[in-house]
């Protein structure tokens, strides 16, 4: 018998869903192997008799964490879905700053109705999670990857290098050497056009160095820069990392900033190890 | 030796990518740094690179490759060799060092065909370094130059490259030249060993070692933990020194299945000594689970390993591990230069 399996969605924007319903005709493929249950961007059906979940976005209120805890009763195997859920994502970045002012400045006057914690969290600050698919969003091969090694019973096989390894098998110009850029440049501050914006960073920055891989260096690939959306590496060497994004210009608060975009929860975690 | 005139040769170059059946590959810019690439036209050639960003093994050992089909349902597995014959132009002597070694490697115990296969398909054309990256100590490991391991070699004279032929497929491809290819004189000849002068004055000089001390040195360095740590430290554990050494060889091997379960591939991809998972067996064990004994393990193959077995030093003195290394900790000649002045 196919193993039943079930999406649902929390703090998000649900684009990690997105991604699996982007499978097309792939989708159809997977439904030889699984059989979809609960899957509202594609579906109507719902049920609550399913062996694998998928949860998808943060955790920030105390109706996130019931029904969290519900899914994971009903569930064999839970996966966190992306970066919200497997890492508390972006929604995190609020996780440093003043909860009243946060809200106030999303709500505005209906701030006193918001419910939500001070802090949005990760999947398995609330309940055991058996699998994360990393990624903002998830890479589909990944998810193909995760879906058949369930099905077979095998532990998937999640990268635990960074992704530099990826980079470098691509023979990507490293970030920090674009534009000839060498290390004799550390004490001058660098401007770094950001691609397709306006906007001018202090740079060069690049988080692949502490990041997991599995993106296959995607961001690199394209010309850009990694932001770190695939979350710490297990082991990461943070301070060697802060060490050279400083020899290459960049304030600590402006490391800081590049952190909290993704590392928000992880790093608070890791504070209290 | 011969000689060709520089404008013939980019004619050579461009018969041949117009008309050989292999596929001509050859060093060009990318972005401020130099990399082996698919040949289009003989005005990208860049024979006066200084290093490239990985070496040319990726066209012997490709990043990624499979090694076998297989289909679950009717119980088949097919071995898989996707041999793209090459001409390969402009490998420096230490690439060249580097690939007689991997030569060794692959050939050894266990013959590798997905190796072994691609290499003897390929045709190599080094060419004597003009310029020499900051980070290369190549004289210091004395593959600066080289007698072997090219099929020709070429040196840039001014208006002319000279050319060395070093086997039968090197000479064969220069029969494609027909005419353009003369005899080499005195004066020529006399210009190579000026380059080969000049050169020698083009490498870093802060080496204190001799590459045969190597092997003694980090036996009696093996036990000294706190060296290694205190080396390790900022060691971001992300393989860069593995990934772009001309003599790295590592790989994993893993099944890929098809979304439909019934069929697959094997697929082995570059692996390093410094990822964390490397050494990683069942039951959750891992060997060298701290960054300075991965750190420690990269100089004992280059430096002992791969000399007790094969009898080569493994360590060809590009300096690629040293330049790409972001917190700059795996410049080989100041772990050597330490231990040569017993640093502990």
């Amino acid at each position: 018998m196919k193993p039943k399996v079930a999406f649902f969605d929390f703090a998000g924007c649900e684009g990690d869903q997105l991604q699996v319903a982007n499978l097309e005709e792939r989708l159809l493929d997977l439904l030889e192997i699984v059989e979809i249950v609960n899957f509202r961007e594609v579906i109507s059906q719902k049920s609550d008799d399913y062996d694998i979940a998928f949860v998808e976005g943060s955790i920030a209120t105390d109706h996130d964490a019931e029904r969290l805890e519900e899914i994971r009763g009903n569930a064999d195997i839970l996966v966190a879905l992306g970066s919200c859920a497997a890492i508390g994502g972006i929604n995190s970045i609020r996780n440093s700053q003043d909860p009243e002012k946060v809200e106030e400045r999303v709500y505005g006057e209906d701030a006193d109705k918001v419910e939500a914690w001070d802090k949005a969290k990760a999947a398995d600050a609330i309940v055991d999670v058996d699998h994360y698919i990393y990624g903002c969003p998830i890479d589909k091969d990944e998810f193909i990857h995760v879906v058949e090694s369930l099905v077979q019973g095998k532990e998937p096989n999640i990268p635990t290098y960074p992704v530099c390894v990826e980079c470098k098998m691509n023979e990507n110009v490293c970030v920090f050497a674009r534009n000839g850029g060498d290390k004799s440049i550390s004490s001058a501050k660098r401007e770094v056009q950001v691609p397709g914006s306006q906007e001018v960073e202090q740079g060069p920055f690049c988080l692949g160095p502490v990041t997991r891989a599995g993106c296959d260096a995607k961001c690199i690939n394209e010309g850009t820069t990694c932001w770190g959306c695939r979350g710490l590496v297990d082991n990461p060497n943070q301070n060697a990392h802060k060490k050279v994004l400083d020899k290459y210009g960049l304030t600590v608060e402006e490391v800081l900033n590049k952190y909290n975009l993704y590392f928000g929860w992880q790093q608070e975690e890791r504070k209290d190890e | 030796m011969k000689v060709i005139d520089k404008s013939d040769f980019d004619v050579f170059v461009d018969n041949l990518i117009a008309n050989d059946d292999r596929e001509v590959v050859g060093v060009q810019e990318k972005d401020s740094k130099f990399a082996f690439e698919t040949l289009q036209s003989a005005d990208d050639l860049r024979l006066d690179y200084d290093v490239t960003i990985l070496p040319p093994k990726k066209y012997f050992m490709p990043q990624r490759e499979t090694l076998i089909e297989y289909n679950l349902d009717e119980g088949e597995t097919t071995p898989v060799n996707r041999v793209v014959p090459r001409i390969i132009l402009g490998i420096h002597p230490y690439d060249l060092v580097a690939i007689e070694q991997m030569d060794k490697v692959f050939e050894d115990t266990h013959e590798d065909p997905h190796y072994l296969e691609k290499r003897r398909k390929s045709v190599l054309v080094g060419v004597n370094m003009e310029n020499v990256s900051d980070k290369s100590f190549a004289k210091t490991m004395g593959t600066a130059t080289t007698d072997s391991g090219y099929d020709i070699m070429l040196t840039d004279i001014g208006d002319m490259y000279t050319i060395e032929v070093g086997s039968s497929k090197g000479s064969a491809l220069l029969d494609k030249a027909g005419s353009a290819i003369d005899d080499v004189g005195p004066e020529e000849i006399k210009k190579v060993k000026q380059f080969k002068e000049e050169l020698s004055e083009k490498f870093r000089t802060d080496p204190k070692f001799d590459p045969f001390e190597l092997p003694s040195l980090l036996k009696e360095y093996y036990g000294k933990d706190q060296f290694w740590e205190k080396n390790s430290e900022d060691c971001l554990s992300c393989g860069t020194c593995n990934l772009v050494c001309p003599t790295c060889y590592c790989f994993d091997v893993q099944d890929i299945n098809d979304i439909s379960l019934s069929e697959g591939e094997r697929m082995r991809t570059w692996d390093g000594c410094m990822l964390e998972a490397f050494a990683e067996v069942a039951g959750d064990e891992n060997f060298r689970e701290e960054k300075a004994a991965r750190y420690r393990h990269r100089y004992m193959r280059k430096g002992r390993y791969m000399y007790n077995r094969f009898g080569d030093i493994a360590c060809v003195g590009c300096g690629r591990c040293s330049e790409q290394c972001l917190p700059d900790i795996a410049d080989p000649v100041d772990i050597f230069n330490q231990m040569k002045e017993g640093t502990s």
